[in-house]
């Protein structure tokens, strides 16, 4: 599966205006990310890596160039489109896992099912897979403060991938975890990668987490300096 | 669409905001409902007819039954027309009848006005739902009387065995207590004529003729008859449209009550637009999540008005069922034409579900708007690093 283009940018600028000022986040930005790669996005704070993830995931746009996700150009859908096409094609997991806490384990995932036309039954089998891949059978009807922090992301997990998005996107996915249960939550985001062939893009801190990555940018100042591919180093310049 | 068990459990969670939201809003409800309720009951007394062929005969130019009288020889000569209604027994539907406003007592020590009613037996059937519901009625002749039951809670000596004392002249033996399906009958004493004309020394004059004709053209005749014959020079009005008229005085308390309920709504609506701002603030990184999964802007607007709305209807519902013991409630006012006290039963009619449903739904679609935009406006990426 890999090699094919799933995300592509080019060209890719961002910049946020505080008040009078124009504060540059993403410089000339050039990726090109193969179908079923796991990609771990790396650098500083501020070096514009979740702003990256967000333009990926169709949560914001490029102020120029192009990104385009699976063949889509995103800059070329309206606000509605853009959300629709986030319900069909991307699954999200945060570093707090965002789960609505008065909705159950099952409630939780079975809520980007409802953007679907899928009947009740199907909905139903379609959260029992899910919860069953992340290791949560037996913990439906639990509230999210009824489960532990990492059982809180696999819930989180579970719901990114019942709608059988294309790409999953992941903020900071360990970053609330001890290290035992990171490794375990990053095990499972493998898995994902490895057994079901989701092209994950994963922003984090942490480098042991990073390792998990068949690939890693380093970001600095908005712009690309290092590209690692498996424990080959490519320079910045081949990335684009 | 975002499921509505999402707002119902928010709800539940945070069920002290909830619950001081939903006391307000149905005190709102509740308090409308009473006033609206009474003005309802007001002119539902005044508007209550036996039957659309009754005719109230009154002087010509005067208004009202306190200022229309006339001789006894010209209502004896209204009995006697043809086209009059009978009853089972063959007796015509016509009486005479005369009305005293005495000052009369009530169980507080204080007074008011009162009306004492001489009336004839085809009285009775001239009133809607005329029911003695205790006691007897009264004799003929023997100084007797019956009194309204809302009436007889509220007036010393109206009760069965008392005796209304209006001076030396004028007194009556309660003998019985009666209903007359709400009308404004039920704000009265009932005597003989006989006996109030001899109390008052008014022989010779009635204040009304009341009377049901046979059938339409003979309604139309008798009107006719009695509005343009220079014998009688007197004024023939449907009963519908005299206490149409009469129930004027009610308007001053209607518009008083519907300012009082916009200012109540538009207090409640405050109310449940703060919990609301609340509540959303208090969740905008679940929205902004719900967003970036994708549901539609619409959809959060759905949502959070849904919830506004599902807060305001438990006022509502609440505020409503708070109504059921009012039911036995009865006030007194005055008629402003002749000063009589005047019962008024709360009525939970079509006005009072109309003002509380229209309240509710007010309150919580205008209360939920502003809430409700403002969670959609929101900036996904800034609502998702929110705390």
């Amino acid at each position: 599966m890999q090699g094919i283009p799933s995300i592509q940018l080019r060209g890719v600028d961002k910049d946020y205006r505080r008040d009078e000022f124009t504060i540059p986040v993403l410089v000339g930005l050039d990726l090109t990310v193969p179908e079923g790669e796991f990609l771990a996005l790396m650098g500083p704070s501020g070096s514009g890596k979740t702003t990256l993830l967000n333009l990926i995931a169709g949560l914001d746009r490029a102020t120029s160039g192009e990104v385009l996700v699976h063949g889509q150009d995103l800059g070329l859908l309206s606000e509605s489109e853009i959300t629709r096409w986030r319900a069909d094609n991307v699954g999200f997991i945060f570093q707090t896992y965002n789960l609505i806490p008065v909705l159950t384990a099952f409630e939780n995932v079975e809520l980007p099912l409802l953007l679907t036309k899928l009947s009740k039954r199907t909905r139903r089998q379609n959260v029992a897979t899910a919860l069953k891949i992340v290791g949560l059978e037996g913990r439906e009807h639990h509230y999210p403060r009824q489960l532990s922090g990492g059982q809180e992301q696999r819930v989180a997990i579970a719901r990114a991938i019942v709608t059988d998005p294309y790409l999953l996107v992941a903020d900071e996915p360990t970053g609330d975890l001890d290290r035992g249960t990171a490794t375990e939550i990053l095990e499972l985001l493998e898995q994902l990668n490895r057994e079901f062939q989701k092209t994950i893009v994963m922003v984090t801190h942490d480098p042991l987490a990073a390792e998990r990555a068949s690939r890693i940018l380093h970001l600095d100042k908005g712009r690309l300096v290092d590209d690692i591919l498996q424990g080959a180093r490519v320079s910045a310049a081949s990335a684009s | 669409m975002i499921p509505l068990k999402y707002n119902v459990r928010n709800l539940r969670v945070r069920w002290k905001t909830t619950l001081m939201t939903v006391l307000g809003t149905g005190l709102v409800v509740w308090s409308s409902c009473i006033l609206f309720g009474l003005v309802e009951g007001l002119e539902h007394s005044l508007k209550v007819s036996g039957d659309p062929l009754d005719l109230i005969i009154l002087r010509k130019g005067s208004s009202s039954e306190t200022t229309g009288g006339f001789i006894t020889a010209t209502a004896d000569e209204i009995l006697n027309l043809s086209g009059i209604a009978r009853d089972a027994s063959g007796q015509a539907l016509a009486a005479k009848e005369l009305l005293n406003i005495p000052i009369a007592t009530r169980t507080d020590g204080s007074t008011t006005n009162i009306i004492i009613r001489g009336v004839q037996p085809a009285s009775r059937g001239l009133r809607p739902d005329f029911k003695i519901v205790a006691g007897r009625d009264f004799e003929l002749g023997k100084g007797e009387c019956i009194v309204s039951r809302s009436l007889s809670r509220r007036f010393r000596g109206a009760e069965i065995g008392g005796l209304l004392y209006f001076g030396e002249k004028e007194q009556y033996r309660v003998v019985g207590l009666f209903t007359a399906g709400g009308s404004a009958a039920e704000s009265e004493v009932w005597c003989d004529l006989k006996d109030l004309e001899h109390n008052t020394g008014r022989d010779g004059s009635v204040s009304c003729v009341q009377l049901r004709a046979a059938s339409s053209p003979d309604y139309n005749r008798l009107q006719q008859t009695l509005n343009d014959d220079p014998r009688f020079k007197l004024a023939a009005i449907p009963e519908s449209v005299y206490f149409e008229s009469q129930s004027r005085s009610s308007l001053f308390l209607k518009a008083a009550g519907t300012m009082i309920a916009i200012l109540l709504t538009l207090g409640a609506m405050f109310s449940a637009a703060n919990t609301m701002f609340a509540a959303v603030s208090a969740r905008t990184r679940e929205i902004g999540t719900m967003r970036a999964i994708g549901f539609s802007q619409f959809d959060i607007l759905i949502s959070f008005m849904g919830e506004s709305l599902i807060l305001c209807l438990m006022g509502g519902a609440l505020g409503l069922l708070a109504t059921i013991p009012l039911n036995a409630l009865t006030y007194e006012t005055s008629n402003l034409s002749n000063f009589a006290s005047v019962s008024v039963s709360f009525r939970f009619g079509p006005l009072v579900a109309g003002v509380a449903i229209a309240m509710t739904l007010a309150m919580g679609l205008f209360g939920g708007m502003f809430p409700a935009l403002r969670a959609v406006r929101l900036d996904v990426i800034s609502a998702l690093r929110e705390l």
